[in-house]
């Protein structure tokens, strides 16, 4: 018999088929290449082909837009949002629009040709980490943006670009983005009811049942959501409460590289180098207003989903959100913790 | 100078490019190609589906033999149960229940190759009041609180077989994304005690700049928050909260038929081949239907992008043609 599982934060119902259900091995990715490489503008010494560098690690004061850096970050040649400008909020009868304003910015991970950031070092994912606290502080001095989201394209599949150099993306936005409404709204709703914070719930829950669980490791977990929208979907959580990303400490920093490095290393290893999208939950500004969410701080918990790119979503998934997993959280976890990496 | 556009229904917001919007030829898809082998859903090959639970047939013909129009059978690999009780219950934090519901196919054609605007109107209108057909029988299932008809066409679509087809399901919940949109359309009408639907289309037909195709009945337009480029609603012009209804209206089938193939037929000029997905959106059954304020809908989208990781994340779309762009394309094609 399928079962049905709610989401407990956002009250999206999944269907876990188990009659159609896959072996975990059975998704290995279907080699889909994209249309052939572009030279590759990202790597050091190709740096006139990006715009000017918002932010750079240059460990030898080496000259901005030069060579001799470790991470760069660039405004998108291609942006969605637009930085110059007013809002200009107006509606036309009975619809509401407004200027596309916002930032969007490529986070340059290294300065080799590395595809996957699951091929970086530790240390040079804490210093992505770094970059991303730090560009998300800068953003949130622009009064005009409300939430900066942290999303990561890999592979053509998952709406990566031409070019196999491995980047992530920020965008900040003038508004706050219907998902992370209502995941607010989830966890806030969990907390009035009882005084908890639903992830924290969770995360407890899980690490006593163990069977969801691929990792736990000083202070995060790594886990298959019970109701998963997607084969091997995996969060990684903070065991500490925290509502907001950019308030991790530097010590930190350096557990949250080492668990995403080993995730994304078993993912790579296990299902054949798949595109994926991993994408930052964190707690959108929080500036003192009206009606500004008090609980905010203990009802939110910050966290990073990873979605590999293994099946089609279909009309049934966009019509409805009503997803259908071919593999239960169960067998993925299982699957992914003997991986070896 | 792009722009954040408001869906007034779901609330959700859309970055339209009016900057540097695509031309269709600057979209490259992956085309719906024939790739041949034995198809379970051609004439003579019944017995590879489970048993038909029904069909439209030339007289004295039997059941899972050939003779048939349209046909409707179980889904091989449903992904819901039809037989047990849902026995929702909870596992600490969480909440689950059976898999129970119906998963039906029904085949819209006995021609592997034909799509819907190769059909000719008496086909299409055969198998919409199939589609009619079906949604009434299941609503008599208690257990059943949605029924969704949907289509997957190419494998870039989602669909895993080439051969015409529609899908329906029936659920034992309202599915997520009905909850909201029947919220929004409530919240409307709660404060105007008018339909958002029946407002919007007003406004569509004032403006004109995102209609494409309008007969008697129906009309088909480009949303104007559109979640992805060449989006198609088409909608009754008159208020109707149920899709089955439309087999009651005089000439309601035929005209909707009519222009589900001429917007089918002109999206397919403009993108030969390509894959798409059209949902039917109306309310729900065996309970609060929500009926005044929710207008039934069918949504089109011609798979034409990559859906990346800032859509799965925020439910933030970026439609790279503006409605307004689109609809002229397709009604100059």
């Amino acid at each position: 018999m399928p079962e049905l599982r709610k989401d407990p934060i956002i009250g999206r119902w999944v269907i876990i088929a188990t009659e159609r259900a896959r072996r975990p091995d059975q998704f290995t990715t279907e080699v889909q290449a994209g249309p052939a490489e572009k030279p590759c503008p990202f790597c050091e010494g190709s740096e006139s082909h990006t715009p000017p560098e918002i932010y750079a690690i240059r460990p030898n004061h080496s000259s901005a837009n030069g060579p001799g850096w470790q991470l760069r970050v660039v405004p998108s040649i291609a942006p969605f949002l637009r930085i110059e400008g007013d809002l200009d909020r107006q509606g036309k009868g009975l619809y509401d629009l407004m200027n596309g304003i916002g930032a969007h910015e490529i986070v340059i991970e290294t300065s080799r040709h590395i595809g996957n950031i699951a091929d970086l070092s530790e240390e040079q994912i804490t210093k992505i980490i770094t970059c991303y606290i730090d560009r998300i502080n800068d953003l949130e001095k622009d009064q005009r943006f409300k939430y900066v989201l942290v999303f990561k394209n890999h592979g053509w599949k998952a709406g990566g670009g031409r070019v196999q150099h491995s980047r992530s993306q920020l965008i900040a936005t003038p508004v706050n983005p219907k998902r992370v409404k209502e995941e607010l709204a989830g966890a806030r709703n969990y907390f009035l009811n009882h005084e908890r914070c639903i992830f924290c719930d969770l995360i407890k829950q899980e690490i006593r049942d163990k069977e969801r669980l691929i990792f736990d490791i000083d202070g995060f977990i790594a886990i298959a959501p019970f109701a998963s929208r997607f084969p091997f979907e995996v969060w990684i959580l903070p065991k500490k409460h925290s509502c907001d990303f950019t308030s991790l400490e530097m010590s930190m920093r350096i557990d949250l590289a080492r668990i995403m490095q080993q995730v994304l290393a078993k993912i790579k290893k296990g299902l054949n180098d798949p595109p994926y999208n991993y994408i930052l939950h964190t707690a959108p500004f929080r500036r003192q207003k009206i009606g500004y969410w008090k609980t905010l701080d203990e009802d939110y918990h910050w966290h990073i989903e990873i979605i590999p790119r293994l099946t089609r979503v279909a009309g049934f998934e966009w019509g409805t959100g009503f997803y259908i997993c071919p593999l239960p959280p169960e067998n993925a976890a299982k699957f992914l913790r003997e991986v070896e990496v | 100078m792009s722009e954040l556009r408001k869906d007034p229904i779901g609330g959700r917001w859309v970055i339209m490019d009016t900057d540097h919007p695509n031309k269709p030829e600057d979209y490259e898809y992956e085309p719906h190609t024939f790739k041949g082998g034995t198809c379970p859903f051609c004439y003579g090959n019944e017995s590879m589906t489970p048993p038909e639970i029904t069909a439209i047939r030339e007289p004295d013909t039997h059941p899972n033999t050939p003779g048939w129009k349209v046909r409707v059978v179980p889904n091989k690999f449903p992904a819901l149960a039809i037989e047990g009780d849902l026995e929702r219950r909870g596992v600490g934090l969480y909440d689950m229940s059976n898999g129970v519901g119906a998963h039906e196919v029904l085949i819209e054609s006995p021609y592997h190759q034909k799509d819907i605007p190769e059909l000719l109107n008496q086909e299409i209108e055969n198998f919409i009041s199939m589609y009619c057909q079906r949604a009434f029988d299941l609503r008599r299932d208690s257990r059943f609180k949605y029924i969704m008809i949907f289509k997957n066409l190419g494998a870039a679509a989602g669909a895993s077989l080439e051969h015409s087809h529609t899908q329906i399901v029936a659920l034992p919940m309202v599915p997520k994304n009905a909850v909201e949109e029947l919220k929004g359309a409530h919240n409307y009408f709660e404060y105007r005690e008018r339909c958002i639907f029946c407002d919007l289309i007003r406004q569509e037909r004032q403006e004109k700049e995102r209609i494409i195709l309008e007969n008697e009945l129906f009309l088909s337009f480009c949303p104007f928050a559109s979640r992805f480029p060449f989006e198609i609603w088409i909608i009754p012009k008159k208020h109707s909260g149920y899709f089955c209804d439309v087999a009651s209206i005089p000439q309601g089938i035929p005209a909707l038929a009519a222009i589900l193939r001429e917007t089918i037929a002109r999206i397919k000029k403009v993108f030969v081949d390509v894959s798409y997905n059209f949902i039917i959106h109306s309310s729900p059954v065996n309970g609060d239907g929500g009926r005044e304020s929710y207008h039934w809908h069918i949504e089109f989208m011609p798979k034409l992008t990559r859906v990346a990781g800032f859509e799965w994340g925020t439910g933030f779309y970026i439609a790279t043609t503006p409605p307004e762009l689109a609809a002229k394309y397709l009604r100059e094609t």
